[in-house]
């Protein structure tokens, strides 16, 4: 630890977290993070490796078996944790965008601050509209997602986790699921993001992006946390065997 | 793909053509008399309502003016809006006896029937919607009190004829909680139609796919926020098409209500193939009758769709 992650900065803290499912496969063995206020971190590791599991423990969108997650000093599973208010503080964005087909890209991102946020719905589509106008779809606001393509509904699906204010933003590979020409539309709108001081957990198969990007970028294998590191450090130094071995295959690619 | 011969049409009409051919033919070997010019008087009544006599008296008929002085003494009284005059002058009458007919048409036993038909349709089909909904949302409930109690009902509603349940309903419930035979009839079809619906939601339910609900989720909703704005709306749409199945199967089996003492289209039938002895005619005219109320709901629910599908 340098001296600026002092505890006080400290948004995200996973304590020994396993996630054993029903038939007895271990996801996650013991991992331990820390993520501070603004910054950047990436999750990188081959599939099924874990680092999704990870990230969706982090709003408890999947259970844990033993360990603790405190976003904010709060228990993120403990059973007397308001979930719903703490979810508001985590924004999600999804490989498969999930937009709500049934609505606009507009009604997308006012819905949750007029429902949860119980925002009058003036507030909420100005609101929604700044947002739209921020990454870059402001001419879009009256599109059904199936109208739009895969790398503009996935900026809607950015805005719309942006429209609760959350305090951190989690990205579960979000540019998986596009075409390769989409995929720069949506890490310029989430480097943009970055660069603001927002908090970012993204797990991705954006080397680039972590390098570029990145304060950390950590490494997970078979349910571990196998090494983390700066991201000069990580991409060109590091030592470990099964990192070398990962990034030898996607650099083979 | 090369279009399709035209031949092949004119195959179906032949065909179609030659099935009728074929029952004509077994009517004549049978005998039948075709009488269909006695169906429409059963449609529509031209005669217009008969009025009867308010009390026991002496008739005195002017044109179409008809006064009658009580038997009992009193005032004459003038017995209004008379268009066929049933009675002759000087004639004694006794209370409820006809003295003639209004103008104007009137419904007559089959449209009647067809109306009964429509409304417990219509009721039944109202009550199944809000029954099926709720059992639907059971189904797929975490509470297992909620998940067990919606599946016993469907699988108890759908493993019984509905005859059988309409005798339960009609017959027992009926008898102790003093039932008429329309709110039997409208309870026994909805508690029916609820469990298929049911099972209608369910499916439409579980096809949603479950990062909507994540998503929903994610952004702070509570599940039944998530289901109310995100999942049903979604799910209801695409049940739409097995949804108007159901509501066709009921305006069908409303029929059996018939068992109740209540005159629908099928009891209407049945009665005045007993007045008219042309039973062909007259099923033939039932059936085409059920035929248009299916297919107005068949045609509104895919005018709805079409809409459902713009929005």
């Amino acid at each position: 630890m340098t001296k600026s992650e002092s505890a006080a900065e400290v948004l995200i803290e996973v304590r020994q977290v396993e996630k054993r499912y029903p038939n007895g496969t271990l996801a996650l063995k013991g991992v331990s993070l820390a993520i501070n206020r603004g910054e950047v971190v990436c999750i990188i590791g081959p599939s099924g490796s874990g680092k999704s599991t990870l990230l969706r423990t982090l709003n408890a969108l999947e259970s844990i078996s033993s360990g603790e997650i405190l976003m904010d000093g709060i228990s993120v599973h403990a059973a007397k944790t308001d979930l719903n208010e703490l979810r508001t503080h985590a924004g999600m964005v999804f490989q498969q965008f999930n937009l709500f087909p049934h609505m606009t890209a507009l009604e997308n991102i006012m819905l949750a601050p007029v429902e949860v946020l119980k925002l009058p719905v003036a507030q909420a589509r100005t609101r929604a509209e700044k947002l739209l106008a921020k990454v870059g779809l402001a001419d879009k606001a009256g599109n059904r997602p199936s109208q739009l393509s895969g790398g503009q509904q996935q900026r809607v699906a950015i805005a719309r986790a942006l429209a609760m204010q959350p305090r951190v933003m989690l990205f579960d590979e979000p540019t998986s699921a596009l075409d390769p020409e989409k995929v720069g539309e949506v890490l310029d709108v989430m480097k943009d993001l970055a660069a603001e001081g927002m908090t970012m957990v993204v797990v991705t198969h954006e080397m680039g992006f972590a390098r570029a990007v990145a304060d950390r970028v950590l490494f997970m294998d078979r349910g571990e946390l196998v090494y983390q590191d700066a991201p000069e450090a990580f991409f060109t130094g590091a030592t470990n065997e099964r990192l070398r071995a990962f990034l030898g295959q996607v650099a083979a690619h | 793909m090369k279009p399709a011969s035209p031949l092949w049409r004119l195959l179906t009409v032949a065909l179609v053509l030659a099935i009728g051919a074929g029952m004509y033919w077994a009517t004549l070997k049978v005998n039948y008399q075709w009488r269909w010019e006695r169906v429409p008087e059963y449609l529509l009544v031209t005669g217009g309502e008969e009025v009867p006599a308010p009390f026991d008296g002496t008739v005195a008929v002017n044109g179409k003016q008809i006064r009658i002085t009580p038997l009992l003494g009193g005032e004459p009284q003038a017995i209004p809006d008379i268009d066929v005059v049933q009675v002759s002058d000087g004639e004694i009458v006794f209370a409820g006896n006809t003295v003639g007919k209004k103008a104007g048409i009137t419904p007559g036993p089959l449209l009647i029937g067809l109306w009964v038909t429509l409304k417990i349709s219509a009721l039944s089909l109202v009550f199944a919607l809000v029954l099926g909904l709720i059992a639907g949302l059971g189904r797929v409930a975490h509470n297992p009190a909620a998940r067990d109690l919606a599946a016993i009902y469907v699988e108890l509603i759908r493993g019984t004829p509905l005859l059988v349940q309409m005798f339960i309903v009609y017959f027992f419930l009926g008898t102790v909680l003093n039932l008429s035979g329309f709110v039997a009839g409208v309870t026994s079809l909805a508690v029916f139609t609820g469990a298929y619906v049911a099972e209608i939601v369910r499916a439409g339910i579980e096809a949603v796919p479950k990062g909507q609900m994540e998503a929903a989720r994610s952004l702070g909703m509570s599940h039944w926020q998530g289901m109310r704005k995100v999942v049903l709306p979604q799910a209801l749409k695409r049940s739409l098409p097995p949804l108007a199945g159901q509501g066709i199967n009921l305006i069908k089996d409303s029929s059996l209500v018939s068992i109740m003492a209540l005159t629908d289209l099928t009891k209407a039938g049945r009665e005045v193939v007993s007045s008219t002895f042309s039973p062909f005619e007259v099923w033939f005219t039932v059936a085409l009758m059920y035929l248009l109320l299916t297919g107005a709901l068949s045609v509104y629910v895919r005018k709805l769709e079409k809409k459902m599908a713009h929005d």
